[in-house]
């Protein structure tokens, strides 16, 4: 049985377009779930939902089967008496407490009593690794430290799902990476359900069992990550995930650009689809790229391109080919053997094309 | 905002609804029938899962009470037969009539009522203007700008005329230059031989001098924070684009200073329009009479329909300055953006003119704080005006017993009207800014939590509207509303309490700025995560709004406070011998006579005012500066 779950939900402001429309999503129990998309997609609307910090337009809630929200029923449970756990983006530290009053604020209110209280908050201070400052205050606290308070916070109460809303996002590149860790391992320890708000794509990818990628207050595809990139279900989802970007080349509408001929005749004669194709997407990394002509496969398409620039990351290579005037980028692991200006041949296979129709939408190979 | 209009059922209608909403719950049935109820109820719970909206409506009608209603009433009189006018006005009472304005504006003594004192006070204005922008602007630019001596010194002590009651000064003068139009002790310049004319010793000469003292600060403060926050580098540019300094002057530096010098002018001019102590104690005696004192005069005469006149005419005339104001602000924000990074000022060094720039502010100082204060507190210990021979002093005046006076025949320390006027001013200025503070902070909570969005602006401006109406004219119109029994709030004219309630309205603009900036620089994440983990509302203000928001609520209390303790307009009207405060029992004395007691009363006052100010900036690490200006 699905922990939560949001059935035909719309929120909207006053304005026309709603932040949310129609969102049909069932989170399972135990699992890290992560809604994804684009600043003011509506993923942080859809988290507020759920806290019942908002309250819907349409639509209904459940979480465990008992219904919180939902206007046609007259239902509404106030995010008191919800008993959800929100982190958020600016973690939201009372100032005036010390951690550990923090951390205690919700089980004192639960009135649990001292001895229990005690021990759950010294295991979740422990557990977390800030029980050293358990008598500072917040604002003597670095940010990765006020971010543990915070989900310290909401943990101790043991809530039935733990909404975090970007709560990694006001934290340097080095730590966040230590705090994702960290995040995994709390929910392997837990096992509490998490719904996790970004609009990072790698986080997203390296935490989640499942990703909910949301544009424009719309649900655009569900599915584990390994799902959402390599089988895209429409151009945004594809566009949205991957760096660097997957390359999208138009086969209708081509304004009778080289690359764009080329991959339509490949196309036409590879899958058979005539006409329905309207663009192509090539992940950078499914082109292989070589100084000498390979031998030719009929399920291959390839070709030579003049190399336009080599951008060096460190650990690998992307390369920007220009095909007749048309980009097309390619990462590489192996150090190219070629310069920048020098002819290099491409080839991809079959299965590293991902076929869209004329509306954006997937077509299976 | 629909989900608002349709969740307002009375009482009644509420329990009729859960027990619909209960039944429905039973009955699936019922439920697709009447599609229509659930959704009532839902909109209800939503709206209503918080008491935001319960309060927010009864702040709405508090403050519609407090402000909206005593202005309108206030009106109203101007147009409606007043009681004992019946024969003059050729109509009966409670009937509509153009008597008073015609009265006003247009009779045979409009000149004396009306256009004299609006003269009178417009020249007073311009003067006060002319004077504080010649005095504040160069001190400004020296306090901010250069490296004259003893700057950060300078920067506090020449902002103290502000901190102290304007009529302090007043007095001061009078004490100088009193000649004998009045009665009473001499003053000290015709103790030694000299009578001051009239001129000097009283009206426009001594008014327009010593508010243009007073208000300087203002010029200072406004003027030097644009300065402070005037970048160089836009200086620097023009210079290396080969302009020279009096160009930089003129075509930078004086376009982008204009905002912020015309915001003064105007903010002094709405302050002049009010100032009722100074044009009292010095204009009076003259007959020199600004729209201030002629409408003090017109209530003192029980003529309450033409005060009503003059009220609205003050008002109407301070509502339109600071609407020009603000019109300016919202201008000069358009330069402020175009500002990049953190605004760099540099320091010019003055050489050779250091020392003289130094003295200039000394003089200053000297003039518009340290000789005023002086003579007053030597004045408090001189039996015979300037006469400065050892066996003159005494301290009589302060702690004497059994003097040789027909009354008050104790030290004023000793007189128990001054205890009682302090304790009159502690307790109800006290109350009132307590009021004001925790109203504020509601106010603040309101505005930014109120999904309504009518209702947080409206609160938002009917808070701040008492700012656009001079303290008096404010007073009137509590006046002609608490004057009579109205419904069920009986008269209130006498009691403490509607010097509170008028108070608390008039301090309402500063106390409602500071809690709208503080709820909003705390933002709803504190509380609504204190909500997640499962804290009512109550739970919620106390544990976590209330405490965070203590320094915001000590703020917003002491300023009005002191604002409160060196108020006199507003109670000049509204205070009677058993609810005086000490400004008002000082004016009391003044007309008496009793100088060296009106005079020791005014110190205290002052050194209230001035030490209240240094702890607010201390406990709040704020400047004074940042409360000023709107």
């Amino acid at each position: 049985m699905p922990t939560i779950s949001l059935s035909r939900v719309t929120k909207s402001y006053d304005d026309i377009v709603p932040a949310v429309s129609d969102l049909d999503l069932e989170i399972g129990h135990g699992e890290f779930m992560c809604l994804l998309g684009p600043s003011g997609c509506g993923k942080s609307t859809t988290l507020r939902v759920i806290a019942g910090l908002e309250n819907l337009t349409e639509g209904e809630i459940r979480i465990g089967g008992r219904v919180l929200d939902s206007s046609e029923q007259g239902i509404f449970v106030p995010p008191e008496k919800r008993g959800a756990g929100l982190v958020f983006q600016s973690y939201a530290l009372w100032p005036h407490l010390t951690v550990e009053r923090n951390v205690s604020f919700g089980l004192r209110l639960r009135k649990i009593p001292t001895v229990e209280r005690k021990q759950r908050v010294a295991f979740v201070m422990e557990t977390l690794g800030i029980a050293q400052f358990r008598n500072r205050y917040p604002s003597q606290l670095s940010g990765g430290q006020q971010q543990r308070v915070a989900l310290a916070r909401m943990l101790v109460v043991e809530p039935n799902v733990l909404l975090l809303d970007e709560p990694l996002s006001n934290l340097d590149a080095k730590l966040r990476l230590k705090m994702r860790a960290e995040l995994k391992r709390i929910h392997a320890e837990f096992g509490t359900t998490i719904v996790f708000v970004t609009h990072d794509q790698w986080e997203a990818m390296t935490l989640s069992t499942r990703i909910a990628v949301m544009n424009e207050g719309s649900l655009q595809q569900v599915g584990s990550p390994d799902e959402i990139y390599n089988s895209p279900s429409n151009l945004f989802v594809a566009e949205f995930v991957g760096n660097p970007p997957i390359n999208i080349i138009p086969v209708i509408d081509d304004d009778g650009e080289e690359l764009s001929l080329i991959m339509r005749e490949f196309v036409d004669r590879t899958f058979n689809k005539n006409g329905k194709i309207g663009s192509v997407g090539i992940r950078p990394e499914a082109i292989q790229l070589s100084a000498n002509n390979p031998s030719g496969n009929f399920r291959c398409l390839a070709s030579q391109a003049k190399v336009s620039g080599i951008l060096p990351t460190g650990g690998s290579w992307i390369v920007e080919l220009d095909i007749a005037g048309s980009p097309l980028f390619v990462s590489m692991i192996e150090p190219p053997e070629f310069d920048s200006g020098e002819l290099a041949y491409f080839q991809v296979d079959q299965t590293g094309l991902h076929l869209f129709n004329l509306d954006g939408k997937r077509v299976a190979c | 905002m629909l989900a608002y209009r349709s969740t307002c059922p009375g009482h009644e209608d509420r329990s009729s609804l859960m027990q619909l909403q209960r039944s429905s719950r039973n009955k699936p049935t019922i439920l697709a029938e009447r599609r229509r109820r659930p959704r009532l109820i839902y909109y209800f719970k939503v709206g209503w899962k918080e008491p935001t909206a319960i309060i927010g409506a009864l702040m709405v009608v508090l403050f519609a009470y407090l402000v909206i209603v005593p202005i309108v009433t206030l009106l109203h009189d101007a147009v409606e037969v007043q009681f004992g006018d019946a024969r003059r006005a050729k109509s009966e009472v409670g009937t509509w009539t153009f008597y008073y304005l015609y009265r006003t504006l247009a009779s045979p003594i409009a000149q004396i009522l009306f256009w004299e004192p609006l003269i009178h006070t417009l020249s007073v204005a311009t003067g006060v203007i002319l004077i504080s922008l010649s005095i504040g602007v160069p001190l400004a630019w020296l306090l901010s700008r250069s490296d004259m001596y003893g700057r950060r010194w300078f920067a506090t002590a020449l902002i103290v005329p502000y901190m102290l009651p304007s009529w302090t000064f007043a007095l001061a003068w009078r004490t100088l230059f009193r000649n004998r139009t009045v009665g009473g002790q001499q003053g000290w310049l015709e103790s030694l031989g000299f009578t001051p004319p009239d001129w000097l010793a009283f009206g426009q000469v001594p008014i327009t001098i010593i508010l243009a003292l007073h208000y300087a600060p203002f010029v200072i403060l406004l003027f030097g924070n644009a300065l402070r926050s005037f970048d160089s580098q836009l200086e620097e540019s023009a210079r290396i684009l080969g302009a020279s300094s009096g160009t930089v002057a003129w075509q930078i530096i004086f376009p982008l200073m204009l905002p912020a010098l015309l915001s003064a002018i105007i903010l002094i001019f709405a302050k002049c329009l009010g100032e009722f102590g100074v044009n009292y104690l010095l204009g009076l005696p003259v007959d020199y009479n600004v729209l201030a004192t002629s409408l003090y005069r017109s209530i003192s005469s029980r003529q309450s329909g033409v005060a009503a006149v003059l009220a609205g005419a003050i008002m109407l005339i301070g509502i339109i300055s600071l609407l020009i104001d603000a019109r300016l602000v919202r201008e000069s924000r358009r330069f402020v953006t175009v500002g990049g990074k953190g605004a760099t000022s540099r320091i010019s060094p003055l050489g050779m003119y250091r020392m003289p720039a130094s003295v200039f502010a000394a003089l200053i100082f000297l003039v518009s704080v340290g000789l005023p204060l002086l003579v007053l507190v030597l004045s408090t210990v001189m039996r015979i005006p300037a006469d400065f021979s050892i066996e003159n002093f005494t301290l009589d005046y302060w702690i004497g017993q059994n003097l040789e006076t027909v009354a008050l025949r104790t030290g004023i320390l000793l007189t128990p009207d001054l205890w009682s006027a302090a304790w009159n001013t502690l307790r109800i200025v006290g109350l009132a800014s307590l009021c004001s503070g925790l109203l504020g902070l509601m106010v603040g909570y309101v505005v930014v939590r109120s999904r309504v969005r009518w209702i947080s602006s409206f609160l938002r401006h009917v808070t701040f509207f008492p700012y656009l109406v001079p303290g008096i004219a404010f007073a009137v119109a509590y006046l002609s509303l608490f004057a009579v029994q109205r419904g069920p709030i009986p008269a209130l004219y006498g009691t403490g309490l509607i010097l509170i309630l008028a108070l608390t309205a008039d301090q309402m603009p500063y106390s409602s700025r500071a809690g709208i900036s503080a709820m909003m620089q705390l933002g709803k994440d504190p509380e609504e995560a204190a909500q997640i983990t499962g804290a009512g509302w109550l739970r919620r203000m106390l544990s976590v709004v209330i405490p965070i928001q203590k320094g915001a609520l000590v703020t917003g209390t002491l300023l009005p406070f002191i604002s409160g303790i060196k108020g006199l307009s507003l109670f000049v009207v509204l205070a009677v011998p058993s609810t005086d405060v000490l400004t008002t029992y000082s004016l009391r004395l003044i007309d008496s006579n009793y100088t060296q007691a009106a005079n020791a009363v005014v110190l205290i006052i002052a050194a209230m005012a001035y030490f209240g100010t240094l702890a607010v900036q201390n406990i709040t690490k704020t400047n004074l500066a940042e409360g000023l200006g709107g």
